[in-house]
């Protein structure tokens, strides 16, 4: 990217990739904040109380809380798939890099296989021509023309 | 209840008068509350009976216990029994109470307060409670475990797939779709394998239905590409009625490439590179088919136009017939690639029997066939595979050198496609693809004419040229000759070969070769001083026997020649050369030639004339071999017309050797 070329489209371009930034960690917090904290819960309602009601709350609010600490993973599975989904589609430069090496390569195998096909065509028509001379002047054809 | 029935009469609910003060005043007893009602209605439900049936029970039991004790021991659970009846006693009795004050609306029951749990019962409850929870932890305990599971899977899935994409991505243009509610195994991935430069520009009007390859996920999470079946195609070319076995060759080799695999090929892959390659092979096998959709799209747009060399006598759907001239039909046609095993020919068949529309009558088509299967027995066909090579190679200069800006390749070899005479791509593809099978013709009846003569070689010189072709016909003096003349006279003044270049270009022949006298130089009477070139066109028919008095004329340009190093005037004619004896007579070395004379195609004949000769020359048949005027001398190396030229030249009775 030419950082030089204007301050308009780079500096919005920068601001809004920061902008992603900070919201990619504010979801990378949130989530794992809520793992923690559920499983803070989880662990704090392990003492059994007295009265049944009470532990039947509490075990209809464990398996909440694990759903939740299940979501919040599954969210950052997903950030990681945006992650590399970024990855994909911004990383131009080595991108375009890679794409004008390999050009410059079958440029360079292009070349070469039409100097080599010009080889071969001259060694061709030199095998020809020799090929050509040596049975005009070849016994067989001698023989050839005395037949008939 | 069994006994005697007490009845209790209860006081009519009137109003008593409790007393009467002596002023007459009625004083009535005070109203009795709701509450206090109550109360008394309780207090009026007498459970003497029962307890009293209760005590004399347990007196009863008292007493047989006592009996029995000494003989026999006490049940375990019998107290425990005996609780549980007084309970369920109690109980029956408070159920009772309660049904009966509710049939009398009378009373309800305000609250009962729990009884005091017992210590034992208290950690029974207690242990209950922590068993359950114990469970409902394990529970959780399976739950994460699973959800952990599928989440390892999930990842593994999706390195697979991104590792996959990313490394496509080097070769292939990758989008991305935004969709609302991306269905499971598609996060809305494409792969564009149309080139933007093309789209602006002319040949190329539409992307085709290719371009776009929506990129899925399989069973096993890694990067799938599905396409539709029969949606490649492969170009194919091919002479009418001509059998092309190599053709199939290239149909072999995207054979069921594009066709959909199953899962379980899928799963065959060993790892994933060996998976990434296997889609990187049918990306470029896609993205052929689509630039061989292009190829048969310029070419059918450019058949219709006016063009030099193309006729266009059949048209189907993906299949376009040409007549390039010469009787020579060709067809190029985009077949499916799950069809590569089929023969060419049965799939043209298909096209010619199921209604292809000629643009011109059938019979045109019928005699193409009669002239290719002739060409085909002589080997005037080309492989069709180079020219379907080549017709791509035009192509792909055309559409993706012009693009680019590229200069086209011309290198020595490479012809590009020649604008000058307005051809166009397809009008030079036909008119060298006519050329080439031309000059095969031509070839052919060169080397027939060469055979027919030993003393001539063929000579071939490429031209690199798509469409011109050039050869040279030597005669060699042969060096026994060339010795001999070394040691009378300068070697410089020796010709040792006479050479004749016939060029081709397009079907137009054109003969260049030493030959006959030179005008100029008769004037100047040298005529050997002057360079005489003989350049004139002809065409096929009339090839051979053009060369053939070409040759023959320089045979005779070399004897006289020769008869004028040894000091002999000798007369030169096209095909003859001429002595005057004595006596005003004149012998002649006269050339024949035929080429369909299969024991030489040049013969000589000697004929004498004298100076009556010319009155009687007409009447005379010139092929009595035994006339007294002519003799045939047979097809005479170039050895034994020299020794004959030698015996001529001792007979003139001049010259020395």
């Amino acid at each position: 990217m030419n950082k030089g070329a204007g301050s308009g489209p780079t500096a919005a371009a920068a601001a809004a990739a920061a902008q992603k930034q900070k919201t990619l960690m504010q979801r990378v917090e949130t989530d794992i904040a809520s793992i923690v904290d559920n499983f803070s819960q989880l662990v704090n309602v392990a003492r059994v109380n007295d009265p049944p009601v009470r532990n039947s709350q509490e075990s209809f609010m464990m398996e909440m809380r694990a759903s939740r600490m299940v979501q919040a993973a599954d969210s950052l599975l997903k950030l990681v798939s945006e992650l590399k989904q970024t990855a994909i589609f911004s990383g131009f430069a080595s991108l375009n890099d890679h794409v004008e090496q390999r050009t410059n390569e079958f440029n360079q195998q292009a070349e070469k296989t039409d100097r080599m096909l010009a080889r071969i065509g001259e060694e061709a028509a030199a095998s020809l021509k020799e090929l050509e001379a040596h049975y005009y002047s070849s016994g067989h054809r001698t023989t050839q023309n005395s037949q008939q | 209840m069994n006994g005697n029935l007490e009845i209790s009469v209860d006081k009519l609910p009137v109003k008593r008068l409790d007393a009467i003060e002596e002023t007459g005043a009625e004083r009535f007893p005070p109203d009795v509350g709701y509450d206090e009602k109550r109360e008394s209605l309780i207090r009026r439900i007498d459970f003497a009976w029962a307890v009293e049936k209760d005590d004399n029970k347990r007196l009863k039991k008292s007493s047989k216990e006592s009996s029995s004790s000494a003989t026999t021991t006490p049940w375990q659970w019998q107290n425990m029994v005996e609780n549980l009846q007084f309970a369920h006693q109690e109980l029956s009795v408070i159920i009772d109470l309660i049904n009966t004050v509710e049939a009398n609306d009378a009373v309800t029951v305000a609250g009962m307060t729990r009884p005091k749990a017992l210590p034992n019962e208290v950690l029974s409850d207690l242990s209950v409670s922590a068993a359950t929870k114990l469970q409902c932890y394990r529970h959780l305990g399976i739950y994460f475990k699973q959800s952990a599971k599928s989440l390892e899977q999930q990842i593994a899935k999706e390195a697979r797939f991104y590792g996959a994409l990313i490394r496509l991505q080097q070769n292939w243009k990758v989008k991305r779709q935004r969709v609302a509610a991306p269905a499971s195994g598609n996060e809305g991935f494409t792969i564009d394998l149309f080139d933007n430069s093309l789209y602006d520009s002319a040949p190329v009007s539409r992307p085709s239905s290719l371009s776009t390859i929506r990129i899925d996920h399989d069973s096993a999470g890694m990067l799938a590409i599905n396409l539709p079946p029969n949606s490649c195609r492969s170009f194919r070319f091919g002479f009418l009625g001509v059998q092309s076995g190599d053709s199939s060759k290239q149909c072999s080799k995207v054979k069921n490439s594009c066709s959909p695999r199953p899962s379980k090929e899928a799963k065959e892959s060993v790892n994933d590179d060996e998976c990434v390659r296997e889609k990187h092979s049918l990306l470029r096998e896609v993205h052929q088919a689509i630039f061989y959709e292009q190829v048969f799209d310029i070419v059918n747009r450019e058949a219709f136009k006016q063009s030099l060399g193309v006729n266009v006598t059949g048209i189907r759907e993906n299949y376009l017939q040409l007549g390039i001239g010469l009787g020579i039909s060709i067809f190029l046609s985009l077949i499916p690639s799950n069809q590569g095993d089929l023969s060419v020919d049965s799939w043209v068949n298909q096209n010619v029997e199921s209604g292809i529309l000629p643009l011109d009558s059938h019979d045109g088509v019928k005699l193409a066939e009669e002239k290719d299967d002739i060409l085909r027995k002589s080997g005037g066909y080309p492989n069709p595979l180079t020219y379907e090579i080549y017709l791509q190679q035009v192509f792909h200069e055309y559409l993706y050198g012009r693009a680019k800006n590229k200069p086209i390749s011309t290198g020595t070899r490479v012809s590009g496609p020649p604008t000058k005479d307005g051809s166009g791509l397809l009008g030079h593809f036909c008119l060298s693809l006519a050329h080439r099978i031309f000059s095969n013709k031509v070839h052919v009846e060169l080397e027939n004419a060469v055979c027919g003569v030993p003393y001539l070689h063929l000579v071939s010189h490429p031209t690199w040229h798509s469409r011109t072709s050039s050869w040279t016909v030597f005669l060699k003096v042969p060096q026994s000759i060339l010795h001999a003349e070394s040691n009378s006279r300068t070697a410089e003044t020796a010709k040792s070969h006479f050479r004749t270049n016939v060029v081709v270009n397009d079907d137009c022949i054109h003969v260049e070769g030493e030959g006959t006298p030179n005008v100029v130089g008769l004037f100047k009477g040298r005529s050997e001083d002057m360079s005489s070139m003989n350049k004139y066109d002809c065409d096929l028919a009339d090839l051979p026997v053009i060369i053939l008095q070409q040759v023959a004329s320089q045979v005779i340009r070399w004897l006289h020649e020769e008869a004028l190093m040894v000091g002999i005037k000798a007369n030169r004619d096209f095909l003859s050369l001429s002595f005057e004896l004595d006596q005003g007579e004149t012998v002649s070395l006269v050339a024949h030639v035929d080429p369909e004379d299969m024991r030489g195609c040049i013969s000589w004949w000697l004929v004498m004339e004298d100076g009556f000769a010319a009155e009687r020359k007409l009447s005379i048949d010139i092929s009595d071999d035994a006339s007294d005027y002519k003799k045939f001398l047979g097809h005479l190396s170039l050895d034994v017309l020299y020794s004959t030229l030698m015996d001529l030249v001792s007979l003139c009775g001049g010259g020395s050797h």
